[in-house]
């Protein structure tokens, strides 16, 4: 949160902190040529190695980098296809799982979903602009 | 009438003010857009972040045989079930926010045509201690009940399987355990084997609703209301890691007094105190999922001319299946007995000579879900009822023709966002 209140240097300052880390460690390598991998935008050290973590990420549970900040999530909607591949295979649950638990804090008042993008370039540029984010984009396997 | 219209107004405009304060809120940061000094870009990006809106809306068609459900449905068709819901949540500091839901309702009879508007939540969120695994804290305000699988997120119909909502969760005891004016405190802990998470409600529920009033005393005519006293409900639920299974125990005591009306009221002095308990699992895999909930209820009422304590005891069995990754079929098959010593209702028959049929139901559902996009959904329903202990002595005020075999053919579209 800091981070907004910096005055003119901000943007620079963002910029060097800026780290879009591309996380490998989940990555399952599956015979097509289009895979889905997690991006995040934040400078906290944070490996994202385990499933259990991703999850709690993306079901709002775990709210805050280890350095205090708090995550901001992007997702595609449902019934996008990279969404459902992102679910299914880095968090090894299903699109209708993550939505039954995000319906249920958002019409309750307890929590607040993730914010929805519409494409992969929209996530992109989310994810490059938004300090604490954490989103996924479809890659090229050839490119890696 | 009148005061129950100034408070309905009053709620109206509670919700209202805080809508357009937080509107303002949003039209004052897309001012600050034009300036360039990035304190206020830092400030517009924390309201944009942190403030969030969300709703539902969602228009029911009903057609019957034998009773009426959601206004006239016999032999007819009724659109009586409208649910509109507009939230906002504001996350102020990263362990402080805010949340409210006005809810407007049609329902038939209960609500008029007109519909009823109401403070669904209010609340403020206290989350005192955060961890990697978890977090507790405690919200203060009109909290939603966490009762079973369904009950907090009973109006919004995306979040339920079927039009219709499994009889334990039948639309007379609405007002039981929808929400609570009082405290939650919570608790979620993950694990190595999967979410644990508990809630208890404390506080005082809505009680002054006459569809409530009427189906303990089964008298149309009687002249006072119902008040809540101190009650509490609390839940806690297990997922497995994988979010396959889920398990919940939600047990409540809710405590009930009656409010004369006018100088000689026969019912003066009437008492109710409601034990629940429910058990709940489902199953949610990629295709099928399953989910079963068992619930018994005390009633003990005191003060009646004769004694109307029953043990009333409610289950379910449901399947779905996932044609298309959008397209759900579902299956129930339910059971709601008012009364388990008298599961038939033949000794309450002959107590009262009312229909036996007063004090049971059994259903069959079967029901198709298209999800047409995230944001809209359409299904329908057909369900096959022996019994009825459910329905809505408002929308069928002729208790001696009330039918025992009866159809319910439903229709419902829904938005959100």
């Amino acid at each position: 949160m800091r981070q907004y209140f910096m005055g003119k240097g901000r943007v620079l300052k963002i910029y060097k902190v800026c780290r879009l880390i591309i996380v490998h460690a989940l990555l399952i390598y599956t015979p097509c040529s289009l895979a889905v991998e997690v991006i995040t935008h934040t400078d906290a050290s944070v490996s994202l190695t385990q499933v259990k973590d991703l999850r709690a990420i993306f079901s709002m549970r775990l709210r805050y980098w280890p350095d205090g900040s708090k995550i901001r999530v992007f997702v595609l909607p449902d019934n996008n296809a990279l969404h459902k591949k992102f679910v299914k295979e880095k968090l090894h649950m299903f699109p209708h799982q993550l939505r039954r638990t995000w319906d249920r804090m958002t019409y309750t008042g307890t929590g607040q979903p993730p914010v929805t993008v519409n494409s992969n370039a929209e996530m992109l540029e989310k994810i490059q602009n938004t300090p604490n984010a954490i989103g996924y984009i479809e890659i090229n396997e050839a490119n890696k | 009438m009148k005061i129950f219209t100034s408070l309905m107004l009053n709620k109206f405009f509670y919700v209202l003010f805080f809508l357009t304060f937080s509107l303002c809120a949003q039209a004052v940061d897309s001012e600050l857009n034009l300036t360039e000094t990035s304190w206020q870009q830092g400030l517009q990006k924390v309201w944009r972040d942190d403030i969030q809106f969300h709703g539902f809306l969602s228009q029911g068609l009903f057609s019957t045989t034998g009773n009426n459900i959601y206004g006239n449905s016999k032999n007819s068709v009724s659109a009586g079930l409208t649910e509109i819901g507009l939230n906002v949540s504001y996350q102020a500091l990263n362990n402080l926010s805010f949340a409210v839901q006005g809810l407007y309702r049609r329902a038939g009879q209960r609500t008029g045509d007109w519909g009823e508007v109401s403070l669904d939540f209010a609340f403020v969120d206290l989350n005192f201690l955060n961890f990697r695994d978890g977090r507790m804290g405690v919200r203060g305000g009109r909290v939603k009940n966490p009762w079973g699988l369904y009950n907090e997120t009973r109006d919004v119909a995306f979040t339920h399987p079927t039009i219709s909502l499994p009889l334990t969760y039948f639309d007379r005891s609405r007002t039981l355990f929808l929400s609570m004016d009082g405290g939650q405190f919570y608790a979620d802990y993950n694990t190595a084997i999967g979410v644990f998470s508990f809630k208890f409600n404390y506080g005082f529920i809505q009680a002054d609703d006459p569809e409530l009033l009427q189906s303990i005393v089964l008298d149309p005519n009687i002249p006072g209301h119902l008040e809540s006293k101190s009650s509490f409900i609390t839940h806690l639920s297990y997922e497995t890691v994988d979010r396959d299974f889920m398990f919940a125990f939600s047990y409540a005591d809710v405590r009930l007094t009656y409010i004369e009306h006018g100088g000689f009221d026969p019912y003066a002095g009437l008492e109710g105190e409601i034990d629940a308990l429910m058990f709940s699992g489902q199953y949610n895999g990629e295709r099928f999922s399953f989910t079963g909930e068992y619930s018994l209820h005390w009633n003990r009422m005191r003060g009646l001319m004769q004694d109307n304590s029953p043990v009333s005891e409610m289950w379910y069995v449901q399947a779905g299946y996932r044609v298309l990754d959008n397209l759900q079929i579902m299956l129930r098959y339910d059971s709601y007995v008012q009364n388990k010593y008298d599961k038939k209702g033949e000794s309450f028959h002959a107590n009262t000579g009312l229909p036996a049929h007063l004090m049971f139901t059994q259903d069959i559902v079967v029901g198709v879900r298209w999800d047409i996009t995230p944001a809209w959904m359409l299904r329908a329903e057909y369900q096959r009822v022996h019994g009825a202990s459910a329905v809505s002595l408002l929308d069928n005020p002729n208790i001696m023709d009330l039918a025992l075999n009866w159809n319910v053919y439903a229709l419902q579209l829904a938005f959100r966002f």
